[in-house]
């Protein structure tokens, strides 16, 4: 608990001490207000269909997801590849602490960094309940599906900075891998077979955001983050633990 | 303190480290001397739990480090080679960190770190980012985070390395102050360094130790022979023979050029200098030169480490062999 506890509190804090952090934040920042502006000014004209613009704002435009597919990597690049690169790595597998501790704390700090930047988007439900009505259940749904595509998608960016010394790699190889797993949902609709379309149907991060955005919270989506997780912080303990054996 | 039966490590078909064996007594200064890629880190990185053995048995301070990885990593204190930090965090907050990082808790961690600064004499930088410090201070902070937690053992890699002279001064007499409640296994390819700071000296390469003993006892066995320059002032064809059968003198060697001089490698505790002076008299040859090198330390670990070098002597060699 103590070897989480400290690789969480370094890692946690060397984000506020690193520009790309910040220049992360206000990119989303910026993305996010923007997307939120276009919603409501397009709600707003009369002539549009009726609909709740924060279950737009979740998942439902392009942009979020570019943004979130270029925020993870940036955000775990560095992760495990620096350690590596400059060697403190030495310093951090001679302490008592095992290869899963230092992935779990780092993951964790990546986890609570990336919560942090969706902080100010609270503003947005909380102006709309200042000229209006806004249904809370949908928005905190909203949340807990950025959170659980979040913590996969950050999963396969620590994945990918124990894979390598460069940070610029792990980064190109997070978002190689992060590109599939996002198509791969979309491409439900290309096969015939009832089985394959479910599976794909299953593996729809899109589809999955517009339920949560509805409001809808359905457990398997939450079992398939949690486990996907899980597996991809296993994978790199291993690969942490692969210098050994080489 | 440590133990190490046959230790072996292999990069692929690369052997770093081959079978080597050797104990390290609690309160010793050891010294692990070699040229660069002996395998002198190799090995102190599997003592630190780092690297595990590819062959070979280890404990440190009793713990077993392939049974009990996390417990024996406890027991040490590890200052590796190119002592890496993060440069965006401040010395204190780095202290703290690798505190935590040992399981200390806070009580402990609010203790010690004052003291692991003290003693590295860092209290001026406490509060600076340590991207800004020079590269002894940074060698120093690694220190004091490698002493926090208390370890039983302390193990230094190249601890003097990139150091300006005055650095490498500060950071032995840290050593020696060190060394005095401390187990400390150091390495270094600086032969004077491990003669001045050790107790027992293990030297390797090629990833074998190939000699081992306090540096008292590496003197007297391999410096045994000590060397006698002869320099004639015209050549002398049965010269060589003459000086060869004088008493005291192992072998004769001609040096190359125009054939009056040779180095007399003599037996060890013998002085043929007088014999070289009779002989010259008797001979009616002219003698411009006739001195005794005694060979340093450093040309031992030379001669010990250079396989191509001619001459290297035999003599005492089963003695310190392990």
């Amino acid at each position: 608990m103590k070897g989480i506890l400290a690789n969480f509190n370094r890692e946690f804090r060397a984000y506020f001490f690193s520009p790309l952090a910040y220049i992360v934040a206000a990119l989303l920042l910026l993305v996010n207000g923007v997307v939120f502006w276009l919603i409501v000014s397009y709600l707003n004209d009369p002539r549009a269909s009726i609909g709740a613009p924060l279950e737009l704002f979740f998942g439902q435009t392009v942009y979020f997801w570019l943004v979130l597919l270029f925020v993870a990597p940036v955000l775990t690049m560095r992760l495990l590849s620096e350690e590596r690169r400059s060697g403190t790595i030495e310093v951090l597998m001679t302490a008592p602490v095992t290869e899963g501790q230092v992935v779990v704390g780092k993951y964790l700090a990546a986890m609570a960094f990336y919560t942090f930047l969706w902080l100010p988007t609270l503003a947005y439900p909380g102006l709309l309940a200042y000229y209006g009505e806004v249904d809370w259940g949908p928005v905190a749904a909203g949340y807990v599906g950025v959170l659980g595509i979040g913590s996969l998608f950050l999963s396969i960016g620590v994945l990918a900075s124990a894979l390598t010394r460069s940070q610029l790699l792990a980064a190109i190889l997070s978002f190689a891998l992060l590109i599939p797993l996002f198509t791969f949902g979309l491409l439900e609709n290309l096969f015939n077979s009832e089985s394959l379309r479910e599976v794909f149907s299953y593996l729809n991060l899109w589809q999955h955001m517009e339920e949560f955005g509805k409001g809808v919270v359905d457990t398997r989506r939450l079992i398939y983050y949690l486990a996907t997780t899980a597996l991809f912080l296993f994978l790199s303990a291993r690969a942490l633990e692969s210098r050994k054996w080489r | 303190m440590i133990e190490a039966q046959d230790l072996t490590r292999r990069y692929g078909d690369f052997t770093a480290v081959a079978g080597i064996s050797f104990t390290v007594n609690e309160g010793e200064i050891v010294g692990m001397l070699g040229p660069n890629g002996a395998g002198k880190t190799t090995t102190l990185r599997m003592i630190t739990g780092f690297l595990p053995p590819t062959q070979g048995h280890l404990t440190v301070g009793g713990r077993d480090l392939f049974t009990d990885p996390v417990a024996a990593r406890r027991e040490v204190g590890y200052l590796p080679e190119n002592v890496a930090l993060y440069p965006e965090m401040r010395v204190a907050e780095y202290l703290w960190y690798r505190a935590m990082l040992e399981g200390m808790s806070r009580a402990d961690a609010k203790r010690r770190i004052p003291e692991a600064v003290t003693s590295c004499i860092l209290q001026e930088v406490e509060k600076q980012i340590i991207g800004t410090l020079s590269k002894g201070y940074r060698q120093r902070v690694g220190m004091a985070a490698a002493i926090l937690h208390n370890p039983k053992v302390l193990v230094l890699d190249e601890p003097t390395v990139g150091l300006d002279p005055k650095q490498i001064i500060a950071m032995r007499e840290l050593i020696r102050e060190l060394g005095r409640e401390q187990t400390l296994l150091l390495s270094s390819h600086v032969l004077p360094e491990v003669e001045l700071l050790c107790d027992r000296v293990i030297i390797i390469d090629r990833g074998r130790i190939i000699a081992e003993g306090s540096p008292q006892e590496l003197r007297d066995s391999w410096l045994g022979n000590t060397l006698i320059r002869v320099e004639l002032k015209e050549a002398v064809p049965e010269a060589m023979e003459v000086l060869g059968g004088l008493a005291g003198v192992r072998a004769v060697e001609a040096v190359a050029g125009d054939g009056g001089r040779f180095v007399l490698e003599c037996w060890p505790k013998s002085d043929p200098r007088e014999k070289v002076f009779r002989a010259a008299v008797e001979n009616r040859w002219v003698l411009l030169e006739l001195t005794e090198e005694r060979a340093s330390l450093e040309d031992i670990f030379v001669r010990l480490t250079t396989q191509e070098e001619p001459g290297v002597p035999e003599a005492g060699e089963e003695e310190v062999v392990s």
